[in-house]
């Protein structure tokens, strides 16, 4: 089992009367509520837990994109995970991810991700996502457009890195008389990719396909499960079995010496995540075109319910969020790795909501050293005549 | 003509099947619909029916029972859509409609191909970018929300549905599929083709700009910067009314629309020999 420490670098400090007056913490969350000098501290901050999470022996520190939000304050992750290259010596530095979806440039996504990679000594690992939907609000982009954009970007990014002369690329959406990267990547082929899948058939086989990791977004394991054994089945559809690490589970995780102490300490910071963080109108959710008519039946189908709708209790038992002492955690991710029938990297994310530093740097330690040594074993590719197909 | 009934019927065109309801007799009216209201034969269409017109109201690409048209992407493409449904039907130089979003496509065809276009009506016609005058939101606006921006006198809110009802997912994934199409064709510029204000003065038709002086949805200072740009044209506004127009107003809308349709009939312009159904 692989473990990284994701940070979202949420902006807490939301007014008391949030609830009542606003329906969301982007987009039209006005910006008059955000104050610089805070928000100045929180990066220091934010930046101290990810360094230190490397220094504990997670194999990995990731950041991600958001904009127009207090639910993340990372309108360019790679500027993060510049700094990230300069402070850290080991861990892998994942980008989870580029918003390619809503980049106007994919060209330069290519460019600054090979940048990382060379900073970082080949520490890079580069996560692609379509940015989510109030996000084509804020960019101006057109929804209907962010499946083509989204591939199209990839498929440029990755010939960008990869291909041995200059080329041309006239797509849908972009065109380039003259694509000749500098500086390129230093791993080969290129970084490895990770998309993040909701669903998506069409995602499951594009990651199946190329063999990259393919990570879950906050939802009940039942969920989760019919996602990973997606991934599973298009995978054996291509005839191979997938490396369990190419399966990476995310989840927001809380650690504390006892269950009281950390049951205590995480409620509010959980609430605040899924009832304030994540809160987000319909509208927002899915602009229109942002999903295929198909997949949005899929969806009201499956009996999927916003996010904010569940108790503390609930996201508990759905696995929506993993809480209490070293003991009791390891004993829950090891129900879930069952459940969701295993995977091979954790994606944790340990800075949640209003949690203090304090609170944030005592639970990565306690998770690195108490929980991680139990659940290391799990998840990995065990020899097996398939397994080299 | 009271006993007016829409047949309904389908246009092929080489990118797909466009559905149309057709009701009346006289000369042509060509009807493009907004944002709302595809495939629906309204009390506002019976009554120009009979007031002795053939109306002629076609669902846009992706709204109703039309099918997708995946390469009309834009404002432009609509507008050579609709010359393709023009020929389809032998309607050389029919009257044309248009509300809100099918405002602004008459207002672009009559740009694009003045003598195409026998006379135009738009109706809180979209398209214009007014920046200090923005048309509201309506892709982040709540349903309900919606509805209530929608009419100067909202209907009551329907009752709740009762405890434990299914929604009608059909019904979902149909107004998203149209919200898709719109956003297609819109998304950004917001509504609205830049460039089409200073194009307006290439209009020939006899034009009639009619806003509801209640429109929460496109402020009317757009209906009034149309009929300020479009040479010659007519403006008029009908109190009490909301952007839902025709469908909260449909008698005053019929009896204005009428009376411009009746006053610049097809058979006293000069190029009679391309007007009318040739069907």
């Amino acid at each position: 089992m692989k473990f990284s420490f994701f940070h979202l670098m949420p902006y807490p400090y939301l007014p008391d009367d949030f609830d009542e007056r606003y329906a969301s913490s982007a987009l039209t969350y006005p910006n008059a509520n955000f104050s610089p000098e805070l928000g100045s501290a929180l990066y220091a901050r934010y930046l101290d837990e990810l360094e230190y999470a490397d220094k504990l022996g997670f194999d990995g520190v990731a950041v991600n994109e958001h904009h127009q939000s207090a639910y993340g304050l990372m309108p360019s992750p790679n500027l993060m995970a510049a700094a990230l290259t300069r402070r850290t010596s080991r861990a892998r530095i994942m980008v989870l991810g580029n918003a390619i979806g809503i980049r106007g440039n994919p060209l330069r996504v290519a460019e600054e991700v090979a940048m990382l990679d060379l900073m970082s000594g080949g520490r890079v690992d580069s996560g692609f996502v379509r940015g989510i939907g109030w996000e084509y609000f804020a960019h101006s982009v057109n929804p209907v457009k962010s499946r083509s954009r989204f591939n199209e970007a990839h498929d440029l990014i990755i010939k960008a890195w990869t291909s041995p002369e200059m080329f041309s690329w006239y797509g849908e959406n972009y065109e380039y008389r003259y694509v000749n990267l500098w500086p390129r990547p230093v791993q080969r082929p290129h970084p490895p990719i990770y998309i993040p899948g909701a669903g998506s058939t069409e995602t499951m086989r594009f990651c199946a396909e190329r063999k990259y990791t393919y990570m879950s977004v906050y939802a009940p394991t039942r969920i989760v499960r019919r996602w990973f054994d997606g991934y599973r089945d298009a995978a054996a559809e291509l005839g191979y079995q997938p490396d369990p690490e190419r399966i990476a589970f995310s989840v927001p995780i809380y650690v504390a010496d006892t269950d009281e102490k950390a049951h205590a300490e995480a409620r509010p910071a959980i609430e605040w995540l899924y009832r304030k963080g994540l809160k987000q109108t319909p509208e927002m959710v899915t602009p229109p075109g942002y999903m295929s008519p198909g997949s949005l039946r899929g969806v009201l189908a499956s009996g999927m319910r916003p996010l904010g709708g569940f108790s503390y209790d609930d996201l508990l038992a759905q696995g929506q969020a993993v809480v209490g002492s070293p003991a009791s955690v390891a004993e829950r991710l090891g129900t879930l790795y069952a459940e969701l029938g295993g995977f091979g990297q954790l994606i944790g994310l340990f800075a949640i909501g209003t949690s203090t530093h304090e609170q944030v740097m005592r639970s990565a330690e306690l998770f690195a050293t108490e929980v991680m040594p139990v659940l290391r074993p799990l998840g990995v590719m065990t020899a097996s005549p398939q397994a080299t197909a | 003509m009271a006993d007016v009934v829409p047949a309904e019927e389908f246009v092929e065109l080489a990118g797909g099947r466009v559905h149309l309801l057709r009701g009346g007799a006289g000369e042509p009216v060509l009807f493009l619909h907004a944002a709302g209201g595809a495939g629906v034969w309204h009390p506002f269409h019976q009554l120009l029916a009979e007031a002795g017109f053939t109306v002629l109201a076609p669902d846009h690409p992706g709204f109703g029972k039309s099918d997708d048209f995946p390469a009309v992407e834009g404002i432009d493409d609509l507008v050579y859509h609709y010359l393709d449904v023009l020929d389809a039907l032998g309607l050389g130089r029919p009257h044309v409609v248009g509300g809100s979003f099918g405002g602004w496509i008459a207002a672009e065809l009559a740009v694009h191909s003045p003598h195409r276009v026998g006379s135009l009506t738009l109706l809180s016609a979209a398209g214009l970018r007014i920046p200090e005058h923005p048309v509201t939101d309506l892709f982040l606006l709540p349903q309900d929300k919606l509805v209530v921006m929608l009419f100067h006198d909202p209907p009551p809110a329907p009752p709740p549905p009762p405890p434990g009802a299914k929604p009608d997912l059909d019904a979902i994934i149909a107004a998203y599929r149209e919200a898709t199409s719109l956003a297609r064709f819109c998304w950004v510029p917001f509504l609205s083709d830049p460039k089409l204000e200073r194009r307006l003065g290439r209009i020939a038709a006899p034009t009639l700009v009619v806003a509801p002086a209640d429109d929460r949805l496109i402020p009317v200072e757009h209906a009034r910067r149309y009929a300020a740009r479009i040479p010659g044209a007519d403006y008029a506004e009908v109190p009490d009314c909301g952007h839902a127009m025709y469908v909260e107003r449909p008698a005053e809308f019929a009896s204005i629309v009428v009376r411009h349709l009746s006053e610049h009939s097809l058979s006293a312009h000069p190029r009679t020999a391309e007007s009318g159904a040739s069907r």
